[in-house]
């Protein structure tokens, strides 16, 4: 059977000039696989750390390599089989998204070492963390719709470890919720990648969609329904509703560190998927004004709803933020399927803002934990004169996600909601941002109390403050909230040339 | 030279200054002072004879428009006004605050409410205003919650809610803005536009949703709970700015969409005016009733903000002949913020010698005190709308709005002149109200034969500087309308409205002090009748208003943090479950053979059925009948299991035994001998 192909070649990757993708794929796994085989460098508690933070600055160094580069055409790395190449490339979203989860994975790193202190299995944790960024790169740089399925599923795989962690029976069935959850949201996105081959063999990405014209004439109906069906299961990933139900599940029995990534970073695979599925194969013209559009647009203000009105009723801190990211996530995915440039503009300004605010958030909510040993909201009072420094950064990372200005929040916000104008998506340009702004109120509801009760409270007692090594990190993404959204502008211009190459 | 940048950025600076000074409260307090002055020297700085031309700047921050803030005759006049304001409120924080806790916090949160009101004044557009008018909501938010009493924190929960809700629906007003009608343009600009072609829903939810906002920070009727809570329970110098200066903030809003996107505009300018007449005379009753200095000068704050609504209403339903309607909310606006400015200073005063703010245990405080006595007569004189106070000309000018607008309608053959006569009469009402109320307070604090014990009440020389400067700048207005009131308002009329003045207004001619004196016996009708008769007992103040009337905690707080919520959650819960349900669902039904969960059986099934009914019945039994004395057992199950275990072991002991064997042996015998008989 012939595949057609939308290249004329595909050429092999020019190792001289591309070495730092290769790099930036495998020496994390490498680092993180001799972690976890080594025993002496496991065991000792000096020499895991000290590996750890060495290989985290390598990691980070690799990327600032990485980032350095030019833009480089797809190249294949290697070929599966002659008709399945797994290709990476290197454009302006992946590099976004890998200096997001770089700087947040080193933060996030920094911040475990003291939220594990006195854990002799710390360094099982470390190994998988690393392993899971190399994962997480390869989401990035891959260059069709086979690769990143591959890197995706690798994705889930390693970062299951990561709920597994803790070994409980609470935390065993989390992990395995979250498996199923994902690999049946994988196998919706396989049937789609299976259908879309037929149609263009090697699915490699091209801004603005592939040029299907001549291939898709009458099989529009089949095209969108296979959209319909990806999107459900990338979904599952973004927590979108309904496969969201292993997020709130699995986010919390990780250890904070793991939920922040988790939290912050990985869930953002499925938006990414979303992103290279819709706006780089299939093509954001072949969408708009079809039921896809509606459905999508109905399941992600369904579930920012849904999401927020549930954290607003749970009085467990850490699931109540899983909720939470519930919700936000799906303010990404509303801006996505608005097929509009402001509006994916938004999308991925949303993608970074709340990446770094639930990145910080979790790591609060792990201070909190480690501290006081209080797992609950309305066990955290008085909190705030005992940790003052994570109680004012868990209410700058509130007054982001509630969108204050001139907090990050209210940026991506503000592009998200203006974003209908233009979109012709009717009812949904009154209903969308009045449901961003009611799910901003509850956000306001279950977010604040913690910090006023913590700081107008009496001091709680026995609660001493967290170490620098946690507070440190903390105060970094408070600081980059703020910062980040006071100025504006550059990132924003970034994002939008993106959104402009692609509508 | 540009002064802008420079006046939002003193603030700013002096914000974290302020907030590195951590336990050194004093050093905090002169910080702030500085700024502010400074900010005042600034502001006055930007008037013609120092710059010239039409300021105006643009930063890159914030997301895609920018900010954008113009200078121009209206909003210089406030400039000067709020940084005057809080520089009289600052002069009293040395010695008011002296003892306080957290006085760099204060400080701090003042100077970023002054920066965040500054913002909203200067803003040249809806975008830059929302983000001022966000720090200057949540900023002052540190102020109500200041004193940390439970009744600090129960109105500081209150203020949070209203600032964040409001701030949101505002926000949410300005997208549909910004959705439907284009872009992001100035108020210069939109004032040229024509909005009556604009699809007319679309206009009105906008200007619905950003009323709601605007209203929710002026107080407005039925938002206006939260003001008589939340004003009293802040320190003094900090009511003053709450009431006079911050609820401008939310009239300036109102005030902007009048003259921009519902100019002329009749249903718009109806609402308005319908909700400041109910503003305008519910403020002034509870005001009335009311036992509590501060709170009695909250209300007082809603009711005049009803007045200036009344005035924002008419700038719309006038149309190209509102110039009096907006000279006349303007210097009402003005009026209103010098007047609250010195009363509440005042009250503060009372506070800080006395601990206390009830007007009975204040009673003759202030006697033998002649400056403090001077500075609330010049406040109470001008908020009554006595002749010779600038509320008078305030006033005067809303009322000959009023009748303006009366006659328009009359000369058009509308059908709303009832309604207008009962506007008219409902506003002089409440003029009278709010010379009984404040004579109420006049003579309690200053006239009244004192109660036994008490202190004298003193002040030192900076808080009588904060309260002579405002008192002298109100008889100023007051007594030089033309010469001075004339020209501030002359800077400001064309900023807001292309209407021209036909013909000087005279203030002291026959009409309007007829006007004015109607509105004034009224007043002392009412104190005579209704004060003195009914509000008083045994020589004391009472309040009359039942408990029930409080909407906040028997509506807004049992709706907005039970019901919806809960019925809200409970429609989530299901959808959220709705596919964790399905796979319970189908491994019960279609897959039972896979994960029905295996329990063990104790004893015999017949024992565990039958233990496990009896468990369920009692169970059953503990949560209706026996609710209060539950009956505490062991499972049944056991129960019936160690039951059977010994009658089987009982059983099993009879069969091995050798009498059983006996008894058998004997049974056999006797089958034996039955046989050989038969």
């Amino acid at each position: 059977m012939k595949y057609l192909t939308n290249l004329e070649h595909l050429d092999p990757i020019d190792l001289s000039v591309g070495y730092p993708i290769l790099l930036v794929l495998f020496v994390p796994l490498v680092l993180g696989a001799a972690l976890l085989l080594l025993r002496p460098l496991r065991e000792g508690r000096a020499a895991r750390k000290t590996f750890t933070a060495a290989a985290l600055a390598v990691d980070l160094l690799l990327v600032y390599l990485l980032l350095r580069q030019p833009d480089a055409k797809p190249a294949a790395l290697f070929w599966l089989t002659p008709d399945l190449p797994i290709v990476v490339n290197q454009d302006l979203l992946s590099r976004a998204f890998l200096a997001m989860a770089a700087a947040l994975w080193l933060a996030a790193g920094i911040f475990s070492f003291g939220y594990f202190k006195g854990d002799r299995r710390e360094g099982l944790f470390y190994g998988v963390y690393l392993m899971v960024f190399g994962m997480l790169a390869g989401v990035a740089v891959s260059g069709n719709l086979i690769s990143l399925y591959l890197f995706y599923e690798l994705l889930t795989l390693t970062s299951s470890l990561l709920v597994f962690y803790e070994g409980t029976h609470e935390a065993v069935m989390a992990g395995l919720k979250y498996l199923f959850y994902s690999i049946g949201g994988a196998f919706l996105a396989l049937i789609g990648v299976f259908v879309l081959a037929r149609m263009n063999g090697w699915l490699v990405f091209q801004p603005g969609g592939l040029t299907l014209h001549e291939n898709i004439a009458g099989r529009t109906p089949v095209i969108l329904a296979v959209a319909f069906l990806m999107l459900l299961g990338v979904g599952a990933k973004a927590g979108m509703y309904p496969l969201h139900g292993w997020l709130p599940t699995a986010h919390p029995v990780a250890p904070a560190p793991a939920s922040a990534v988790l939290s912050g970073l990985i869930v953002k695979a499925g938006v990414f998927f979303a992103i290279r599925l819709v706006y780089y194969t299939i093509g954001a013209d072949l969408l708009r004004g079809t039921w896809v559009q509606y459905a999508w647009l109905t399941l992600a203000l369904v579930t920012v709803f849904m999401g927020s009105m549930l954290a607003f009723m749970e009085p467990v801190l850490k699931k109540r933020l899983a909720y939470s990211t519930v919700s936000q996530v799906s303010y990404i995915l509303f801006g996505l399927a608005l097929l509009t440039p402001t509006g994916l503009t938004g999308g991925l300004l949303h993608m970074i803002f709340h990446a770094v605010t639930k990145c910080g958030l979790f790591l609060a909510a792990g201070a909190f934990i480690k501290q006081s040993k209080c797992t609950r909201v309305d066990g955290l009072e008085g909190v705030g004169r005992a940790m003052p420094v994570t109680t004012a950064c868990f209410a700058m990372f509130g007054l982001s996600l509630v969108g204050i200005p001139p907090f990050s929040g209210f940026v991506s916000k503000w592009y998200l909601a203006t974003g209908v104008s233009g979109a012709g998506v009717g009812l949904f340009a009154l209903i969308g941002p009045a449901v961003l702004l009611l799910s901003a109120l509850l956000t306001a509801g279950y977010l604040f109390p913690l910090p006023v009760r913590g700081f107008f409270a009496p001091a709680k007692k026995g609660v001493r403050e967290a170490p620098p090594v946690m507070t440190v990190p903390l105060a970094a993404l408070a600081v980059l909230s703020l910062v980040l959204g006071i100025f504006a502008q550059p990132l924003a211009g970034l994002l939008a040339q993106i959104a402009g190459s692609v509508l | 030279m540009n002064l802008i940048p420079l006046i939002l950025a003193v603030p700013l600076c002096g914000a974290f200054c302020t907030a590195l000074c951590g336990k050194r409260g004093k050093l905090a307090n002169w910080i702030a002072l500085a700024a502010e002055l400074a900010v005042l020297l600034m502001a006055a700085g930007t008037f013609p004879p120092l710059a010239d031309g039409l300021d105006s700047c643009r930063f890159l921050l914030v997301g895609e428009p920018g900010l954008a803030f113009a200078a121009d005759g209206f909003r210089r006049v406030w400039l000067v006004l709020i940084a005057f304001a809080f520089a009289m409120s600052g002069l009293m924080c040395p010695e008011y605050l002296a003892h306080s806790h957290a006085q760099a916090r204060y400080q701090t949160a003042t100077l970023l409410t002054l920066c965040g009101t500054l913002g909203v004044f200067l803003a040249a557009d809806f975008f830059t205003l929302f983000v001022c008018f966000e720090l200057m909501s949540l900023s002052s938010w540190l102020w109500v919650l200041h004193e940390e009493t439970p009744g600090a924190k129960y109105a500081a929960d209150t203020y949070l809610a209203v600032a964040v809700l409001g701030g949101l629906v505002l926000l949410l007003g300005i997208f549909l803005l910004h959705i439907g009608f284009g872009g992001e343009p100035s108020f210069a600009m939109m004032r040229q536009l024509d909005y009556t072609g604009a699809p007319r829903a679309l206009r009105y939810l906008t200007g619905g949703l950003m009323l709601f906002g605007f209203a929710a920070k002026a107080g407005l009727f039925p938002l206006h709970f939260w003001l008589p809570m939340a004003h009293p329970v802040a320190p003094a110098p900090s009511s003053a700015l709450l009431s006079g200066v911050l609820t401008k903030c939310g009239v300036l809003g109102m005030l902007l969409l009048s003259t921009t996107l519902f100019q002329n505009d009749f249903r718009w300018g109806e609402v308005v005016l319908s909700l400041g007449v109910v503003t305008m005379a519910l403020g002034a009753a509870l005001a009335l009733c009311s036992v509590d200095l501060k709170r009695t000068l909250a209300c007082s704050s809603v009711s005049q903000i009803g007045f200036i609504a009344v005035g924002v209403g008419l700038i719309s339903l006038l149309g190209t002949e509102n110039a009096l309607a907006v000279r006349g909310t303007v210097l009402h606006m003005m009026n209103h913020t010098l007047i609250k400015l010195v009363l509440f200073l005042a009250a503060g005063v009372f506070a800080m010698c006395r601990g206390t703010l009830d007007l009975n245990e204040l009673r003759g405080a202030g006697r033998g005190n002649l400056p403090l006595l001077l500075a609330f007569l010049t406040g109470a004189w001008s908020v009554a709308g006595i002749p010779g106070g600038s509320g008078y000309l305030s006033k005067t000018m809303l009322h000959e709005s009023i009748v303006e607008y009366t006659e328009l309608v009359k000369g058009s053959g509308g059908s709303i002149v009832t309604e207008l006569h009962i506007v008219e009469w409902l506003f002089l009402i409440s003029g009278g109200l709010t010379l009984a109320y404040m004579a109420k307070l006049f003579l309690t604090l200053f006239v009244a034969e004192p109660a036994k014990g008490g202190k004298p009440v003193r002040m030192g020389a900076a808080t009588l500087t904060a309260l002579a400067v405002p008192s002298a700048a109100l008889w100023a207005l007051g007594l030089a309308p033309h010469p001075l009131t004339d020209r501030l308002l002359d800077l400001a009329q064309p900023v807001l409205t292309g209407a021209v003045l036909e013909h000087p207004l005279h203030y002291y001619s026959l009409a309007n002090l007829t006007g004015g004196g109607i509105s004034l016996a009224i007043g002392a009708a009412v104190y005579f009748c209704i004060v003195r008769r009914l509000l008083r007992r045994d020589g004391e103040l009472v309040n009359v208003v039942p408990a029930w009337c409080d909407v906040e905690r028997k509506i807004y707080r049992p709706l907005f943090l039970r019901l919806l919520p809960g019925a809200a959650g409970l429609v989530c819960r299901m959808v959220d479950c709705s596919l964790d349900g399905a796979v319970v669902l189908l491994r019960r039904t279609v897959f039972c053979n896979l994960g029905k969960p295996k329990r063990e059986v104790a004893g015999v099934r017949l024992t565990d059925t039958l233990g496990r009914l009896c468990d369920r019945i009692v169970l059953l039994l503990n949560r209706t009948v026996r609710r209060g004395d539950p009956i505490e057992h062991r499972s049944f199950v056991y129960i019936f299991a160690e039951r059977e275990r010994e009658i089987v072991a009982s059983s099993r002991l009879i069969t091995v035994s050798l009498s059983f064997g006996m008894l058998l042996a004997c049974a056999g015998l006797v089958a034996t001998l039955l046989y050989l008989l038969v």
